[in-house]
Parts: structure tokens; sequence; C-alpha cells
């Protein structure tokens, strides 16, 4: 097994707050690991650090060997980087098709702007094909024409899988899937994704508050709580782990008397 | 003694700059204000102060009212009127629209506003009769408190009831709960509501103050200006964003630091400017017109250089996801028989146009196609930059100036073909393009739009006057001569009709290049970053070169446009043509048809330069049976200022339909008659599958 994304000691402080400390977490190749905590545990702050959205005090990401700390966000994603977000991000008045044409075309594309001039710019039938490919694989294939306005949340989330996957990533990012979903969608969107996932064969980190999801999703754990790790390693375990349980939990105390 | 005179030398700028600067911080509030309680980059703020300024001046010399009344009439009613009509009708209902919308309809409104005021009020401005103040024989009784530099009672005037305005403002914050309230229904007025306070109604207070800010700006400002006229007060809003940019937009008080800084600051400079000696003539124009456009520079260099302003961009509303999503637009797949009938429909169409046009049209008909067709190009850069990357320039004006100057100062210096100087020319625009979106490219957004505005202004105040730029003196004595050109055997100068043959083929041939480059990478990659910038920048596009791409692409559609323009008049008229209310309104216009196809800048050249003679001044109608220009209906000609009025209002529904009111109506249209056609397909094939089995 090789390391895919290995973050070593990522430490951030906003203006005296100290919002990481030391954190590593590493995620093998065809993974799906998983990073819960509480609400400003630093689960987001951890994820823009990865996605050189913040730039981390101290610390090193190394994404398939190299050491990607110093590059933008765009360059990342070039790396292997995909991701979906937490609000659905889409393009407004553009056809699911659409969407994954575009990150197909930045993924592949050649020599834009004379080309574009030409006329030499317009979608392939060979990228028109490897989309709907993607499509089927989501069960989306239907929808293909589809402008993205008339979807459901549920349904933009897997536009964004989809967008993510033309760009052949090696790490999918996925920032709180379920949020917005109830349980049924959920789980239908976590039986797909890995589907996917044994198709592709990407690894997968997926930062989520919804304790169920990831126990029945991942298979690792890393959990954050105030800026640090509390606990990490296999699912079942770690969520069973008492810290991890004060800090998600909380305790209780009954007053019996 | 050197040292001696030299401190008074920056008493007196210092003494100098404060009547302005206590002007200029009292926008700068009432800028602040708007913005915090609403999120809106009130451009029509410089229209507010002109409303009430031009109603004081109205109030006092042609109804001989005294001042009272005529400022409470202008500050004291009229300015909240129209700030609370605002927030009520307009901004209200588009809490959540993006910045960059309510920034279009801010726009919107800076065009539409003063036309709207002018026509109802029957004001016109007269040149000669200058602005007075509000204080008796404000320009010409002086006080001399200090020795060394003499106020004039207007001056004071200013200094007081700024002075008095802020403290009035202060108190408010301070000590009232509405102050309180106010704040809270900045962060989110969703939450503010959850905790029982009317959020409307305090935005709507928040409107009616900061509009009186603007009112009472205006008032104190106009006896400073020789003519009122409504352009000269847009500058007012970049000195108002400079003032608030010096607060990051939210601080109160950093915004009268900026405008009291703003003030001494120009003050300052004023005197300690060396003053230019025969060997620098060069320096002349720099020295003549920088004072004025230090505001623009003042603020372009906020923009770029201080990285605070950056983190201030997004303020969004923490409950902005209860919001539900943007209606959706119509389906863009059309069935293959509409657009059949759509082409069908356009040839026949044009070509009968395109008869009418070259056999019949006459002289000045010949020249508002003319006009058109070249707007129409000028425009599709409007297409590129806002249609395609979501992005808002307003200083396209200034690109095409370069692309017309080009033309001029190659054909005058070195007698070059003048089709060769308007690609050169376009070439410059596209260079300089760049260099302008180079250090504000990471700003995005409405900040980008307002760099872009600052230079527009820097470059109607200073580079216009350069003799290798406008043409300088000699320019003004003999014009601008800018021949036809002449290519092989072609004389494009030879008749009218054959150089609107040319501006068809020059329109054409950039309307196929930006199709093409709509459905190649380019534009799909701008669409992405116009949808989402996060997102697109997750599959790997690059927001700062596809933005440079934009700009470039767009100042040099901009650049050959105006070349043509400068071409066709024989003669670079910046005045009518370029200036940035010029800018303002294309965008108004372009935004409010469409902006999203090439048919929306037809459609807006179209409107911009055949909308008057045909609509206003009734052509149109005389063509139909029974009417001759003789029997008329009495209320053509129409004043031209309508187009001001109904454009300027039309882009307000920006936000509910970005892709713009033509082509949101064309969408409605063609979807009712798609569905019937995809059903009748729909019916026909369970038709053949029935007969078959």
């Amino acid at each position: 097994m090789t390391a895919v994304l290995e973050s070593q000691g990522i430490t951030k402080s906003f203006s005296g707050i100290q919002a990481l400390s030391d954190v590593s977490v590493s995620v093998t190749s065809g993974e799906r690991v998983g990073l819960i905590g509480p609400n400003g545990a630093g689960k987001t702050t951890f994820f823009n650090c990865l996605l050189g959205i913040l730039t981390p005090d101290a610390g090193t990401v190394t994404f398939l060997g190299k050491d990607i700390g110093g590059l933008p966000v765009h360059k990342r994603a070039r790396a292997g980087i995909g991701r979906t977000f937490q609000r659905i991000e889409l393009f407004s008045d553009t056809s699911v098709r659409e969407h994954l044409l575009i990150a197909e075309r930045v993924h592949n594309g050649t020599g834009a702007f004379w080309k574009d001039l030409l006329g030499f710019g317009h979608p392939t039938r060979d990228e028109i094909s490897r989309c709907d490919e993607v499509l089927e694989l989501l069960g989306l294939r239907e929808l293909g024409d589809e402008p993205i306005e008339a979807l459901s949340l549920g349904q933009g989330r897997l536009v964004e899988v989809g967008r993510a996957l033309m760009t052949e990533p090696s790490l999918l990012l996925l920032d709180e899937p379920s949020s917005g979903l109830d349980r049924e969608e959920t789980t239908a969107l976590a039986a797909t994704l890995r589907e996917v996932q044994n198709e592709k064969g990407f690894a997968i980190l997926l930062v989520e508050h919804d304790v169920e999801l990831v126990a029945d999703f991942t298979e690792r754990l890393y959990v954050l709580d105030f800026g640090s790790l509390i606990a990490e390693g296999p699912t079942a375990e770690t969520l069973s782990h008492p810290a991890v349980r004060t800090a998600y939990l909380g305790t209780l105390e009954i007053d019996t008397a | 003694m050197m040292f001696a005179f030299a401190g008074e030398d920056f008493f007196r700028a210092l003494l100098q700059g404060t009547p302005p600067g206590t002007v200029y911080a009292l926008i700068g509030l009432g800028f602040v204000l708007t913005y915090k309680t609403s999120g809106v980059f009130n451009l029509a703020f410089g229209a507010q102060a002109y409303i009430s300024a031009a109603m004081f001046f109205k109030a006092r010399e042609d109804w001989g009212w005294s001042i009272v009344p005529a400022l409470i009439l202008s500050v004291f009613v009229l300015a909240p009127a129209i700030g609370l009509i605002l927030e009520r009708l307009i901004f209200r209902n588009l809490r959540t629209a993006s910045a960059v919308s309510k920034l279009v309809i801010a726009i919107g409104l800076s065009v539409a506003l003063p036309a709207l005021f002018e026509l109802v009020a029957k004001y016109k401005p007269v040149a000669g009769r200058s602005p007075t103040g509000i204080v008796p024989n404000g320009s010409s009784v002086f006080y001399d408190p200090f020795g060394v530099y003499p106020f004039s009672r207007d001056e004071l005037a200013q200094i007081v009831v700024a002075v008095v305005a802020m403290l009035l403002l202060a108190a408010l914050f301070r000590l009232t709960s509405t102050g309180l309230a106010m704040r809270a229904v900045v962060e989110s007025p969703r939450m503010t509501e959850l905790a029982g306070i009317p959020a409307d109604r305090i935005s709507a207070f928040a409107w009616a103050i900061s509009s009186m800010f603007a009112g009472m700006a205006g008032v104190l400002i106009a006896p400073r200006l020789n003519t009122l006229i409504s352009t000269d007060f847009l500058t007012l809003v970049i000195i108002a964003m400079a003032a608030a940019a010096v607060g990051r937009l939210v601080s109160l008080p950093g915004a009268l630091i900026g405008g009291m800084g703003l003030g001494w600051f120009i003050a300052l400079f004023n005197t300690y400017l060396p003053r230019w000696s025969d060997d620098h003539t060069w320096l002349k124009p720099f020295q003549d017109n920088l004072t004025p456009s230090l505001p623009f520079v003042v603020l372009f260099g906020i923009l770029v250089f201080w990285p605070a302003i950056r983190r201030s961009i997004d303020a969004t509303d923490p409950l902005a996801g209860v919001d539900p999503p943007p209606p959706a637009l119509a389906s863009l797949t059309r069935h293959p028989r509409l657009t059949r009938q759509t082409r069908l429909f356009g040839l026949v169409f044009f070509s009968y146009i395109g008869w009418v046009v070259f056999t019949q049209a006459d002289i000045f008909w010949l020249d508002a196609v003319t006009s058109a067709v070249i707007l129409a190009t000028i425009y599709l850069s409007i297409t590129v930059i806002t249609g395609f990357a979501g992005q808002i320039s307003l200083c396209l004006g200034a690109f095409a100036a370069i692309g017309g100057f080009t033309v001029f100062q190659m054909a005058d210096r070195y007698d070059m073909s003048v089709l060769l100087a308007a690609l050169i020319g376009a070439c410059i625009a596209a260079i300089v393009g760049v260099l302008l979106s180079l250090p504000v490219l990471r700003l995005g957004g409405v900040w980008l739009a307002i760099a872009t505005l600052a230079f527009a202004f820097f470059f109607d105040a200073v580079m216009v006057k350069f003799s290798w730029v406008g043409g300088g003196p000699t320019a003004l004595l003999t014009g601008t001569k800018v021949p036809r050109p002449i290519l092989g055997p072609f004389d494009f100068g030879a008749s009218d009709r054959s150089f609107l043959a040319l501006a068809l083929v020059v329109f054409v041939l950039v309307a196929l290049a930006v199709i093409q480059l709509r459905e190649g990478t380019i534009g799909r990659t701008l669409r992405a970053l116009r949808g989402s910038e996060v997102a697109a920048e997750s599959i790997g596009i690059s927001p700062a070169r596809a933005r440079i791409i934009a700009f470039a692409v767009s100042a040099f559609i901009a650049g050959l446009g105006g070349a043509m323009l400068a071409m066709h008049q024989e003669n670079v008229d910046y005045g009518r043509n370029f200036t940035p209310f010029a800018a303002l309104f294309w965008l108004v216009l372009v935004v409010s048809l469409s902006a999203r196809t090439v048919e929306g800048a037809a459609q807006a050249g179209a409107a911009f330069a055949l909308f008057a003679a045909l609509i206003l001044d009734g052509a149109l109608f005389t063509w139909l049976p029974f009417i001759t220009e003789d029997n008329l209906p009495g209320i053509f000609p129409i004043s031209g200022k309508w187009r001001f009025v109904l454009f300027g209002l039309t882009a307000i529904q920006f936000a509910r339909h970005p892709e713009g009111m033509v082509e949101f109506g064309k969408r409605r249209a063609t979807a009712k008659r798609n569905a019937r056609y995809y059903a009748r397909d729909a019916e026909r094939a369970v038709a053949t599958e029935g007969g078959s089995s």
C-alpha cells in the first residue's frame, strides 16, 4: 500500500486561536478514511490546508510522494485531488453533461485559444462518451441535458462527484456530503460512492459529522477535537474509544439522588 | 526662516483640505452605512447626491425659494424618500443576491435616476449658472481665523454641517438601540429577525439616513462646480469608495479618516507638487490633471496594495443557506424544428432589412445603422467579459478610445493604413487590459469592477489629455481627423454604403470568433468560473489565467470597435462616445437585454443607435399606414433621456434574470413551442410503434 496523501504536523492558528496543532493524517491508495469531530474541531480548517485555500503555519502536505505545500489550489486539483463541497457549488445556467465536459476538457485539453478561435474547441464525440460513461456510473445518464437548477440536492451532489471524477483524481475529498440529505438519500449516496470507487480505485477522505455514515462507509478514522487528533485507527474501534465518546456525546451525569 | 515658511505651507494645505475632506468623509460614511446594512455597493450614490443638489438649485433659482425650505425639500424630504423607495422596491428583495448583481443594479440606477429626475422635475443644466451654497454670499465672504488661509462661508458651512451630521450618526450608533440593531442587520438580517427585530425597517432606516448623507454631500459640494451636470457627480462615488475603502467598507471611523485624509492629501499634493518648467513640458498634462484624478489613483492604489481589502469581500449571511435556490432557467436545448424556423425567419427578416438599408436608406439612416453595427461589435466585449466570465468591467470605453486614438495617431503621424492601425489599436487595448487586470485579478467580483471604474476615470482625466493619446491642444483646434480605410481595390470611403458593408464584415467576424470561444475550452472555463470560482478551481482551472484571457479578448474587441467607430465618424469623438458614463450605459444596455448571447450585443447596438430615432422620434410609426410626420401624435418626439430610464430600470432585473430580459423572454417563449414539438414527436413515436405491432 502506498500513501496517496501524507500530511505531517499541520499547525494553524488564527490571531492567537490555535485551530490546528500538529495534525498528521495519511491516506493510502484505494482506502476510505474518515475525519470526524464536533463543530469547531478544525475539520474545515484542515481541509482548507490540504487544498491550499489556507496556508498552514507549519507542517507539510505530500501528495503521491511530492511536496505540494507551495502549490495553489488549482494546481493541487491538477495533481489529482478532487473534491465536493458542503454547500453545493455548481455552475449555474449549465447542463449536467456540460459540468463534466468542462472538467474533462480542463483535465485533458491542450492549446486552448487558437484552437477555440478556429472552431476546434467544440466537444468531441470521444469526450461526450467519456462523460456519459461517468454519468451512467452515477445513475445520472437520463439527466444529462437537464439544467443544473432542475436537480435535487442529492443529484446535485452526485454531479459534483461526477465533475471531480472527470479529472481522474487519486484522492477524492468529500466535505460533509450528507449535509442537507435525509437518511435514505445519504445511504444511496454512500452506496453509489462505494460502487464508483470500486470501479475507479481512488482513495476517499471523508469529512463528516454524521457518525452513522462514517461508521458505515469508512475503514479508518481520525478524530479531531479542539484542533488536535484525539484518536485514530480502524473505524469501529475508534468510535468506541472513550475520548471520542466524550468529545462527541459529552459526559452525561445523571442525578440519581 | 525657510523652515517656518514650509511649515506655513503645510498648515495652509491642511486648512485648505479640511472643507472638502469633511464632505468626502460625509459621503464615505453614507456609502459605508448602505454597504453595511444591505451589502449594496451603491454606485448610484453620486446620482442621489446629484438629485438633491439639482433639486436645491431648482428650488432656489427657478422657484425663488429661500435657503431653508429648499434645503428641507432637497435633503430632508427628497433624498430619504428616494432611499426608502430604492430599499423598499429593489434592495429589500435582493438580500441574498450576489454582490456583483447588486452592483449591476446600482449601476443601472446611476444611469436611470438622474435622467428620471431631469424628466420629472424638468431640470436642465445650463452652462454659466453656477450653483450656490447653503449660506448667503457663500463664495464672496471670507474669514481668516489663523491668518494663513481664508475660509469662504461656504467652506465653513461644509465643515460645520458635516461635523454635526457625523456627530449625530455617532450618537445614533452609540446611544440608541436602533444603532445596535443596524449593526446586527449587517451580519445577518435573518438572524436579526429571529431575535424579534424588524430587519426590514432597520434596513430602510439605514437607507434613508445614508441617502440623506448623499443628498447633503451633493448640496454641499455643488458650489465647487461651475454647472450642475449629473456625470460630474459620478466622481463623488469614487471619492466615497476611496474613503470607504480605507475603513475596509465596514468601519465608520475608517471612512471618516479616509475622507479627511483624502481632502488633506489632495491639498498637500497640490502644495508640494513641483511646478513644471519648459524643460519638462511633458509633465504638464500630468500636473494639470493629476489633482482631480487623485481619488481614482488613491482608490486603485488601496485596492491593489492593501491586502486587508481582499478579506472583506465576501460578507455572507450565515443563514443564507435557508433561502430557496434561484429559479431554474428554461432548458437550453431546442427542438431541431424550432431551430430551423428561427433560422428561416432570421434569414428572411435580415435579408429584407439589409435590402431596405442598402437600397433605400438616406444618409441619416445609413449613419444610424452603421453606428448600430459598430456598437454591436464593441458590445461583444461585454458579452465576453460579463456574459461569459461574469466579471464587470467598467473601462471598456477607455479601451475603445485606445483603439480610436491609435488609428488617429497612426494615420496622422505615419500615414499608416487605418485598418492596420485598427488592429494595432486593438492589440494595444488588449495589452493595457492585461496590464490593468494583473494587479487586481485576485480581487475578483465587485472590487475588480471598481478598479476598472477607477481606471476609466483616470484615463478620462489624465491620459486623454496627452498629445500622444488624445492629440493634445492641436486636436482641440483641428479635431482628430481619421480617414476611411482603403483595402486594395476597395475604397470604403467612397460611399457610406461600402463602409457599412465593411462594418458588417467586421461585426460578423468578431461575432463568429466570440461564438467559437464560447463553445470552446475558453468559453467553458469562463462559464465555470462565472458559476462558482471555488468549484472551478477544484477541477484545475486557474482563475487568474482565465480572467487575463477574458480581459485581453474583451479589451481587444472594444479597441477594434472603437477604431471602427472613429473611422465611421472620421473623428475620435471621445466626449460623445467613450466617457466613463458612456461605458456605464453600455453595460446597462447589454446586461438589460442579454449579455450572454451574440444576438444580445446586436440588439444592444440597435437599441443604442436606433431606438431614439425609431421609437422616441416616432419614425417607426410614420411607416404605419395613415400616419405621416404631420399627423404624428403630439407625444413625439419623446426625450432621449427615456433611454437611460428605460434600460437603467430594466437592468434592475439582473439579479433575477442574469441572462437578460430579452433572453429571458425568448427562452420563455421558445420553451412552450419546444414542449409542443417534443410532445408531438412522442405522440408520433407511439403511433408508429402501435402501427408496427
